[in-house]
């Protein structure tokens, strides 16, 4: 059976955003809004030591399509609105969803409200009508009156929400999700679907993202994983991610 | 409300079937249908260019019913191999701004001023070209049109359009380009080593050993996406040392990393040097070898000139009898902080891995009061290494096939022919800018502020900037304020209503680049050198002119009607589609001949010479770019366009360049140095050499010491409004999304009793501003530092707090005052040279 994952290469990866944006342009998600980061593909950033041994960690993070995912458990519609396919993406179907936040609870990778108690990301954000992630594109205000234009003029002109939104068809998604529901990256299964990668391993400038068949023992993914020690990120909460790092983003030993 | 929500659909879950069918139906009402089908929607990937930093990345953007929704690398690039930095995906969110600038506007209020309402009206084209045309007239009807004014900001090639010929042919001499405030002090070192004024090229795949010198490569500073897939195999294979006060990423990322106190690198440059010669680590195929083979190169002995046998160098004996021989790690560790086995390290590693090594000059080790010989002093490591233009090393940029500007002279009237000193005050005894061996070749950029303000040489009565904002963009920023506000009549050519549009008279919007105009650029990364234009990949969104092009023409039309045609007859006769021959139709038209005449060679006259197969324009614009051969090795080995022709440690072509500067103001090299602020005398004004760091503000009131650093999303200022930029603000080591933080050690914060997200007043010798810091162990102690690209108090309603009021944080350019490294006429800023003193409030 398919078991989709990725790997991400620290060695490789200086954190330089591009995933989390490629992403955005890709997805089309909205802007930190209400609590919620919308933001598919992100990063959590670790301090550590003292000057001159101090280190910055900034870790790519996205959502780990864990074989046992707890918002999948959690979801309590039937047929289940966040489910896993067949290839072990962990799906959501914008229909089915009655934007409980049930997922976004249980996640042990998200957090219901992000403005509280020092989460750094949330895998899942919820869509809650009227939160405000596209206010750039619906705000009424010029900053120069009759000179510079707004969100809403913006929108008009382009016939598009938001003004740079990527159009593609999923059965189970919208290129823009309706409110009230939840969202978080799906590994961008419109593309796997049409044969191509995530966008974030595809934007990647130090090809440090590596996707595929991780149950294929002649993959690249479970290559790497196979030749490398790798970690997930809080093993202990038991739900079996598939998204695995390799390698270390800091190198440095001495001062 | 959001919560209870949450937990009645739960509690509803729960209670059974009734909710759970509740619960879709509920939703359904709500929700666009969802196709069974999957897949992406129907586009195309145009071709373009990314000018998001100096890389000049060649790109390709996905267009989906006429709007742009995605960006690549372009596909033939063999720089970037199809895959951009974060920048090129944030140029979305500038061409989509919905606070850009959508018709021209005319300043109401006669006042001006920081934080004056301008009160700007819209107008039409017509009536912003006809006002700006009468005012050039009657400069020129009044005997003044020298006191016209153009300030280049972000450019394309084409740029010779509105910079030179507009500003030639209507009689001024002031074309003043922003290339001073980030760069020249960068180039000054490697032209008066090896005849480059220029930026380097990396041959990071075959690099053993890079020393990286006052600059994240992975972040900014000329070849980024090529850095960031290239820098872990550099670790893999060999070392990377990073020389920087603060640890940004590929500080993380290196082996070494070097934290230097600021100021401080001709130290460290001099005690490598000193180290590499007396352990014999020198490269002998560049530069050669004693007589007699034995090392005379022993700490604090002069060697005699005629025991060494030199080959592509010069001056290498002098250089040690006049600065190196004392120069030892242990001296060089009092000045730099650092530990002299780490130097002594450093320096036997890449004897060791020479010639496959290179010493990567960024702007923070030189764009400093002083650092032009820091920059020498860096950049001869390769020298000394063997490393130029070798495997691995530091290279130039293959010849790219392209036209120049055709020649003016014919269209000069004897209005244009009179000759006037430059507003920037270049070639003064004060600077000598002597770029490319010229006293007064180079921009002063920073500096034609005061030559406003003071009216010296003259007067300026009327401006046009192109997407330029010096009054954030240049140290001593409140200096421009000043400026701007005594300026008379001032053009502004932006994208968005930027801080320097607040003191316009007459607003013109602009197309936005990478996907609204046409332009090209050139550029080299991974030893491949390239031509990568830009095109309207879409209809612009609003009203918009392109600024190089469109803007000079139907100014050049208003010109000829009010009876002077020179201009407009220079760009009907002179730019001719490469094809056809014929003139530009109009404006629109205009832009794209411009573009196709300059690139013409690669599909015509050089067609498949040194590089791509282009057949034809079509071909160009389809394919976006035209990649060289891989430059040659060794290229410029025994013809390097030094006076000497050698790789020079002791610069003939420094010292030429110098002693015509004091012989044009009669005087000796000796008094210029002095008065342009170095300590060096007699012979070593002509060697790279250590000079003490120059700081503003006496160390006893400012102790500490402030640096500037560059966001890794920072597209040259201009991002600040977008969301994305604040939003992933985190990925510069030590900052905090949505906000602009002071980096202090937490030795420091404790010294002065300050605590993370204090709020504290900083103050510097051009005022005080109050920040917030973030305590943070990347930093050396003494040092202070923050990044550059917020404190916009205009720009927009995401960039500033309160647009045209209430700046977001505090830009770096208000806390550092105007200084220079007057020889290459450079601003400083990354260097590290304003002092600081810290109060909590």
């Amino acid at each position: 059976m398919t078991q989709y994952g990725m790997i991400i290469d620290l060695d490789k990866c200086v954190g330089c955003g591009a995933c989390a944006l490629g992403c955005k342009t890709e997805n089309n998600t909205g802007d930190r809004a209400g609590g919620q980061t919308f933001n598919w593909a992100d990063f959590m950033v670790t301090e550590e030591g003292r000057f001159p041994r101090a280190t910055t960690t900034t870790l790519p993070v996205l959502c780990n399509h864990c074989s046992n995912a707890k918002c999948v458990e959690a979801c309590p519609v039937e047929p289940k609105a966040m489910f896993k396919t067949a290839d072990g993406i962990t799906m959501h179907n914008d229909e089915r969803c009655i934007g409980c936040q049930s997922c976004q609870e249980a996640c042990p990778y998200s957090v219901l409200d992000i403005s509280e108690g020092g989460a750094q990301y949330s895998v899942i954000s919820f869509n809650e009508d009227g939160i405000g992630n596209f206010s750039r594109f619906e705000s009424k205000t010029a900053v120069i009156a009759g000179g510079t234009s707004t969100g809403e003029e913006l929108t008009r002109l382009t016939d598009a929400k938001p003004a740079h939104r990527t159009e593609y068809r999923h059965p189970d998604y919208d290129n823009v999700r309706r409110p009230d529901v939840t969202e978080k990256c799906i590994f961008c299964a419109h593309r796997v679907a049409e044969g191509k990668l995530p966008r974030c391993v595809v934007v990647c400038p130090a090809e440090a993202r590596v996707f595929g068949d991780l149950s294929d023992a002649n993959s690249e993914a479970a290559r790497l994983l196979k030749a490398n020690k790798s970690f997930r990120l809080n093993e202990k909460a038991g739900t079996q991610p598939n998204v695995h790092y390799i390698g270390s983003f800091v190198t440095r030993k001495n001062g | 409300m959001r919560l209870r929500r949450r937990d009645f659909l739960k509690t509803a879950a729960a209670v059974g079937a009734t909710a759970l069918t509740t619960g879709p139906r509920l939703n359904a009402l709500a929700a666009a249908p969802i196709t069974a089908s999957s897949g992406e929607s129907k586009g195309r990937w145009v071709a373009t260019t990314c000018q998001g930093c100096t890389t000049w990345c060649p790109l390709e953007v996905f267009v989906q019913d006429g709007r742009a929704v995605k960006v690549r690398g372009n596909r033939h690039s063999k720089q970037n191999d199809g895959v951009c930095c974060p920048r090129g995906h944030l140029g979305l969110a500038q061409v989509y701004d919905p606070d850009r600038v959508k018709v021209p506007l005319k300043r109401t209020n006669p006042v001006k001023g920081r934080g004056v309402d301008p009160k700007f009206v819209p107008i039409t084209w017509d009536v912003a070209l006809d006002t700006i045309a009468d005012r050039m007239m009657d400069l020129r009807r009044n005997g003044e049109a020298h006191k016209y004014l153009l300030m280049r900001g972000r450019y394309t090639y084409n740029r010779d359009v509105i910079y030179d010929a507009m500003t030639k042919i209507f009689g001024s001499p002031n074309n003043i380009s922003h290339s001073a405030i980030c760069a020249e002090a960068e180039k000054f070192g490697p032209y008066y080593t090896e005849g480059l004024w220029d930026y380097r090229d990396y041959d990071m795949d075959k690099c053993k050993y890079l020393l990286v010198w006052g600059c994240d490569p992975v972040s900014s500073n000329r070849m980024v996406p090529s850095a960031i897939k290239r820098l872990s195999g550099i670790v893999k294979r060999g070392t990377l040392a990073v020389v920087d006060p603060k640890s940004q990423t590929s500080a993380l990322k290196a082996q070494e990393w070097l934290p230097i106190k600021p100021g401080e690198d001709g130290a460290l440059a001099g005690a490598i040097a000193h180290e590499i010669l007396v352990n014999g680590k020198w490269n002998r195929e560049f530069v050669g070898e004693f007589v007699d083979r034995k090392n005379l190169f022993v700490p604090g002995k002069v060697v005699d000139e005629a025991a060494f046998a030199e080959v592509h160098t010069s001056g290498l004996v002098k250089w040690w009898n006049l600065e190196l021989k004392d120069r030892t790690a242990k001296w060089a560790s009092k000045r730099t902080g650092l530990d002299a086995g780490q130097i002594k390290r450093v320096a036997k590693g890449l004897g060791e891995a020479a010639p496959n090594v290179a010493v990567w000059l960024g702007p923070g080790a030189c764009m400093q009061v002083r650092g032009g010989y820091a920059s020498m002093a860096i950049h001869a490591l390769n020298g000394l290494l063997g490393a130029v233009d070798n495997e691995g090393g530091t290279l130039d940029k293959a010849h790219i096939p392209v036209l120049k500007m055709p020649k003016l002279d014919a269209y000069l009237d004897d209005v244009a022919k009179v000759k006037h000193k430059k507003i920037d005050q270049r070639g003064t005894k004060e600077f000598p800018a002597l770029a490319k061996g010229k006293p007064g070749g180079g921009v002063v950029t920073n500096n034609a502020a005061r030559g406003m303000l003071d009216a010296d040489p003259y007067d300026i009565k009327m401006a046009i900037g192109y997407m330029n904002n010096f009054t954030f963009s240049c140290t001593g920023a409140q200096r421009w304020e000043e400026a701007m506000t005594k300026l008379p009549f001032y053009v502004h050519l932006t994208t968005n209503a930027s801080e320097m549009t607040m003191f316009a008279d007459i607003v013109l919007p602009c197309a936005m680049t990478t996907f609204e105009k046409w332009g090209w650029v050139k550029g080299k990364q991974n030893r491949y050198a390239y031509a990568s234009l830009l095109q309207p990949v879409i209809d612009p969104v609003f009203d918009v002119r392109t600024e190089e092009t469109e803007i000079p023409w139907l100014i050049a039309e208003k010109l000829a009607e009010r009876g002077f045609t020179n201009l407009l007859d220079f760009y009907r006769n002179e730019y001719k589609d490469s094809d056809t021959g014929a003139s530009a139709k109009d404006a629109k038209d205009f832009a794209r001949v411009v573009t196709k005449y300059y690139l013409s060679p690669i599909w015509t006259t050089e067609k498949g010479k040194g590089g791509d197969l282009v057949g034809d324009w079509d071909e160009m614009v389809a394919r976006g770019m035209w990649n060289s051969d891989p430059y040659p090795y060794k290229k410029r080995w025994g013809k390097f366009k030094t006076e000497t022709s050698k790789f020079e440690f002791y610069s003939a072509t420094l010292k030429k360049a110098l002693t015509a500067h004091a012989g044009k103001h009669k005087t000796t090299v000796d008094d210029v140095l002095e008065t342009c602020k170095y300590t060096a005398r007699g012979q070593l004004a002509f060697i790279p050499h250590y000079e003490e760091p120059f700081r503003s503000g006496d160390p006893k009131e400012f102790p500490l010491v402030f640096v500037d650093h560059k966001s890794r999303l920072n597209r040259e200022g201009r991002s600040a409004n977008t969301t994305w930029f604040q939003e992933f603000k985190k990925v510069d080591p030590g900052d905090v999304s949505w906000d602009d933080v002071l980096k202090i050690n937490p030795l420091d914060a404790k010294k002065y009793g300050i605590g993370d997200g204090d709020m504290v007043r900083v103050t510097s010798t051009t005022g005080s501003f109050e920040l917030k810091v973030r305590l943070w162990e990347g930093v050396r102690p003494g040092v202070v530092t923050k990044c550059y690209g917020q404190g916009h108090w205009a720009y927009g309603a995401v960039a500033a707090t309160e647009f045209g009021k209430i700046p977001r944080g505090i830009n770096n350019n208000e806390i550092m005052p105007a200084e220079y490294d007057r020889l290459s006429g450079s601003t400083a800023r990354n260097g590290g040279f304003t002092g600081i003193k810290l109060e909590k409030i």
